[in-house]
């Protein structure tokens, strides 16, 4: 421990003398790496010199770069994954802007060539990360038809789906609610559409998303246990292009464009599903009047005023309804905007402004005559952003950034009529200002050894107005404190210490450690004895402390075969701390002192990833095992031991593949086997009034049957011209109809009074789909 | 309201599947149940001793015979010493429930002594009966109509015979969002229970708020135990370390006829 202390010192005395060691005959080559048909800037590029092979950058979320290098004459070697490499001739006499244009597709011969740059995965310096493009999840089956890249990074090492039918996802054994979900920046606080079948983001919209599992760089953070940081494509700045698709319970139309050519563009996509439509078919009057739909929307525009100065403006609205007549209705969504300006001072230094705007909405209502309730909550952001980039030269480089977010959580006002059986409620909004400040480093310490390391210091503060309680050890509130607007509750502070590095073993392998810590101070109260789809945020506050992670991840890397395999294999420790558990029996609906129901623990996780990709060749895919433990520890829980937690699978693997039979015919196939969940089940039961109710001796103690299902799809190319393309989607979801359980349900027997039984609901059987695409 | 929520899990039965499934379930050393009430209703009032059985085991619970119990009301004074009438059947003699008085339980099972407490609260009368076959499809639910009186915090439990037959089911409702209001409280049941021309008579239960606590967690468990993160066994109000509930109530009933 202490002398990672001083390796840190040390670090932060260099890295000043670094800043000041450039040579006065050092000059700087910056520019846009660019798609070549469609004018999009490409984030994640290699950019390298022939003449220089151990330095190198890559482009940031814009498609910038920037390499300091002594006078000379060098070849720029810029490359990206399935584009076709570019080399330009560099003299190399004075600071000069190169923008580079990459054509998509590549050649056989080409693959030869290209191997030699291809090798960020090795590389770059943050183990557990992982980038997926559209693209690259083209031909994926899934559910419906529908493409989806949340449900796709469902199926790489250390991210378990939560299971069918259920939203979210578990990354390292953490939480549903501590994902950190980016859509150009914003906050996504739901990224699921009716009830988990679908994600929020729609692929046609979608440029590419990079997963965070540890090892985060400073400039993220809110979260424990992962960010996915997905981008919007910008648009078609060459030339207009409608695209689409009609399937069999959700279409889609996209349209792009130049706003002026070479300078501006703008995308526009929509979807909205028409499952309801079938709904109306049925001859049972309550299913008929059902409404099950969802839509969303996604914008962005971008121009360039000049060579240094560029803004984005994305938007993103989603809604979802569900309504059983007499009964119930649910709708819910995201609104998310962002506005950015990317302005470049000089060669060296990248500046973008961000200004975000959030909002997750959230409404239940009773539809009874007699017993009607409705209840309104949600979750506002506003955020403003900035984030420097310095590319001191070309061994290392400095990100600084500030970022302030203003929260307002609605929990909750319920509005009913004379009729009901309820009375109107407001729960009292919360506000926070959550703020950070970070600096992260990345420096190239030698041909070998490679390190990107900074810190994040947050600040939480809850303000008031409002009534804040404390409580006693049973949960009664023992006193109330009123704030006016403004007061301060309470604030936490926090740094965040984030550290990576990378140790290249030779040309085709490495070794990677990092470590990271990361704080979350909004909390996510899911379902507990209600069967709602709760989505109830909480902030940090007087009773509930931030959550604390802090991760340990080493693994090796290695790319063989000419670079067509790529090969990875990690371990993971991470222990965390504060986490929120509830009471027997809690009470979350209405519940002005929610906090009491609460109570907290810890948790500690950790596993061994493994992941094998073939990248290029006629079959394409991956596949991926995970051997992980997930356990909790709560007082008064299974004699304050540790035990394994919901999320705890001990296997979990997936297998991808893709097959291009022809130039029509591309087939695919996914295979997902995990071990079953950790479950709650009866030990015995007793009756109550007669009724039998169930005896419970240990949390966690039982498995849900193992999970296992093969998807299979295939793709027909129908006709390609220059003018019109378009495409068939056929897949199989659950092709052996295997019946995995969503639920299982102890209850009385219905057909024998003496007898209880444990029913089983399974969601999906085998579902066929096709969907029609189209683009011209 | 939490199950008239539960409906929503109906539109996922337009492409789910249901089967049920034998599990390998452990059992638990048999435990202790007791469970007993006083009533402001006439006596005797009795209090019923048993044990737990695994599972899959059929719903019969052994008896449990040769406790010595006593039920005291602590406001007036009066302790009885009650009978075991028939095996794990145990009634009172004497004693007499009020309204606003605390009774005591105290019963000694195989050398342990189990204790609990329970205060009567004031009575809610129910109003009427009445019907509803409209929010499940092919299903008659009786409907308990009454007004929340809006100067207490009040706890409720129900109890439904039809023609003559009790339910056996544990439904609960508390104020908490509807102080004052006038309430109607639909009683679920499954579809074969209620028919056409059947008598329907209900009872609404005025229990304290640990007799709630106990009966709203076995109601949940009962009911609802696939949409719970962590199930739990219900928490008695009972010390000592058994099963169970003591409850002093409020008793209060009215009966229907069905007719569509």
């Amino acid at each position: 421990m202490r002398q990672k202390k001083h390796l840190t010192a040390l670090l932060i005395l260099l890295a000043p003398l670094e800043i000041w060691a450039q040579t006065s005959s050092s000059y700087t080559v910056s520019g846009t790496v660019k798609d070549k048909s469609s004018g999009e800037t490409m984030a994640g590029a290699s950019v390298g010199l022939l003449e220089k092979p151990g330095i190198g950058v890559t482009t940031n979320s814009y498609g910038f770069y920037s390499l300091t290098v002594p006078q000379g004459h060098y070849h720029l070697i810029v490359s990206y994954s399935s584009y076709a490499l570019d080399t330009v001739d560099l003299v190399l006499d004075k600071n000069m802007v190169q923008n580079v244009s990459l054509s998509s597709g590549r050649g056989q011969m080409q693959e030869v060539v290209v191997s030699g740059a291809r090798k960020n995965n090795i590389t770059k310096t943050l183990p557990g990360v992982q980038r997926l493009t559209a693209e690259e999840i083209r031909n994926v089956p899934v559910v419906f038809g529908e493409r989806d890249i949340l449900k796709t990074i469902q199926l790489l090492p250390g991210i378990e789906s939560a299971g069918d039918g259920k939203s979210g996802f578990y990354v390292r054994g953490g939480g549903s609610d501590q994902n950190l979900i980016l859509l150009d920046e914003a906050t996504v606080y739901n990224a699921s559409h009716v009830l988990g079948f679908f994600s929020v983001f729609n692929s046609d919209a979608l440029k590419d998303i990079t997963v965070y599992k540890g090892g985060m760089p400073a400039s993220y953070g809110g979260r424990l246990s992962s960010v996915e940081d997905i981008t919007m494509r910008d648009g078609n700045n060459q030339k207009y292009v409608v695209s689409g698709g009609i399937g069999l319970i959700a279409s889609r139309l996209n349209v792009e464009g130049p706003i002026v050519r070479d300078k501006g563009s703008f995308f526009i996509s929509a979807r909205r599903t028409y499952a309801d439509a079938f709904l109306g078919l049925s001859s049972d009057t309550t299913i008929k009047g059902s409404k099950l739909y969802f839509y969303d929307v996604n914008a962005k525009a971008n121009y360039i005023f000049d060579e240094h100065n560029k803004i984005y403006l994305s938007a993103y609205f989603g809604n979802d309804e569900l309504k059983l007549p007499y009964k119930f209705g649910n709708n819910f969504g995201n609104v998310t905007t962002t506005l950015r300006w990317n302005h470049i001072f000089n060669d060296k230094l990248f500046s973008n402004t961000s200004l975000i705007y959030s909002n997750f909405y959230y409404n239940i209502a009773i539809l009874n005559s007699s017993n009607n309730i409705s209840i309104q909550s949600n979750v506002t952001d506003a955020h403003l952003k900035e984030d420097l980039n310095y590319y001191i030269s070309s061994r290392s480089k400095l990100d600084i950034g500030v970022d302030v977010i203003h929260h307002i959580l609605s929990p909750g006002v319920g509005t009913t009529t004379a009729s009901s059986s309820y009375n109107s409620l407001a729960l009292q909004k919360k506000y926070a200002i959550e703020s950070a400040l970070y600096a992260s480093h990345d420096w190239t310490l030698s041909r070998d050894w490679k390190l990107t390391y900074g810190v994040r210091l947050t600040t939480f503060t809850l303000t008031g107005p409002g009534d804040f309680y404390t409580y006693d050890n049973s949960g009664n509130a023992k006193d109330t404190m009123h704030y006016n607007e403004g007061a301060v509750i309470k604030t936490y502070v926090n740094p965040e210490p984030r550290f990576a590095a990378t140790y290249q073993l030779d040309a085709v392998s490495s070794i990677k450690f990092s470590y990271t810590r990361n704080v979350q101070n909004i909390h996510l109260l899911g379902n507990t004895t209600s069967s709602l789809p709760n989505s109830l945020y909480i902030p940090s506050s007087n009773n509930v402390k931030p959550e604390i992670a802090d991760q340990f991840a080493t693994g090796y890397y290695l790319n063989f075969h000419h670079n067509m395999y790529e090969l990875s294999s990690e371990v993971y420790y991470k222990a965390l701390e504060n986490q929120i558990d509830y009471k027997d029996g809690a009470e979350l609906l209405g519940n002005e002192q929610i906090e009491s129901q609460l109570q907290y623990g810890k948790g500690r996780a950790y596993g061994w990833e493994n992941f094998v990709k073939k990248k290029y060749g006629k079959l394409t895919g991956w596949l991926s095992y995970t051997l992980s433990r997930t356990e909790r520890k709560i007082p008064g829980i299974n004699q304050d031991r540790y035990y394994p937690a919901v999320q705890d699978e001990t296997h979990n693997l997936a297998v991808v593949g893709m097959y291009q039979y022809n130039k029509k015919w591309t087939f695919s196939a996914t295979f997902v086997y995990n071990t079953g969940n950790a479950t709650t089940w009866p030990s015995g039961k007793f009756p109550v009034n007669g009724a039998p109710v169930y005896i419970y001796s240990q949390r966690d103690g039982y498995r849900t049957p193992a999970y296992n299902r093969l998807d299979l799809g295939a793709t027909l190319l129908a006709k390609k011209t220059a003018k019109f393309e378009s495409s068939w989607t056929f897949s199989i979801y659950n092709a052996y109809d295997r019946w995995n359980p969503y639920a299982i349900l102890f209850q009385k027997d219905p057909n024998n009074n003496l007898k209880t039984q444990a029913l089983q609901t399974t969601l999906f059987g085998i579902v066929p789909s096709v969907t029609y695409n189209f683009k011209f | 309201m939490k199950k008239s929520v539960i409906a929503l899990s109906a539109l996922f039965l337009v492409y789910s599947c249901t089967k049920t499934v034998q599990l390998n379930l452990n059992t638990t050393a048999s435990q202790l149940v007791i469970q007993g009430t006083v009533s402001d209703t006439s006596g005797p009032y009795q209090v019923l001793i048993s044990q737990s059985v695994g599972f899959y085991d059929n719903s019969i619970y052994p008896s449990v015979s040769g406790a010595s119990v006593t039920i005291a009301d602590s406001t007036t004074g009066i302790t009885d010493q009650l009978t075991e009438t028939s095996p794990g059947v145990y009634s009172t003699h004497t004693i007499v429930g009020h309204p606003g008085d605390t009774y005591l339980l105290t019963a000694q099972v195989n050398g342990k002594t189990y204790t609990a407490s329970s205060t009567m609260p004031q009575p809610v009368p129910l109003d009427s009966v009445t019907f509803d076959n409209q929010s499940i499809k092919n299903t008659i639910r009786a409907v308990s109509n009454f007004q929340d009186p809006v100067q207490y915090t009040n706890y409720y439990s129900f109890t439904q015979y039809v023609n003559g037959k009790d339910l056996q089911e544990v439904h609960t409702f508390e104020d908490r969002l509807s102080n004052g209001r006038y309430i109607r409280e639909k009683m679920d049941n499954d579809t074969s229970d209620i028919k056409n021309g059947d008598t329907v008579q209900l009872f609404l239960i005025g229990i304290d708020y640990n007799v709630y606590t106990f009966l709203s967690e076995a109601e949940n468990i009962a009911y609802n135990n696939d949409n719970l993160v962590a199930p739990a066994t219900p928490t008695s109000n009972i010390t000592g370390g058994c099963l169970g509930y003591f409850s002093a109530q409020t008793v209060s009933s009215k009966k229907g006829i069905v007719k569509f």
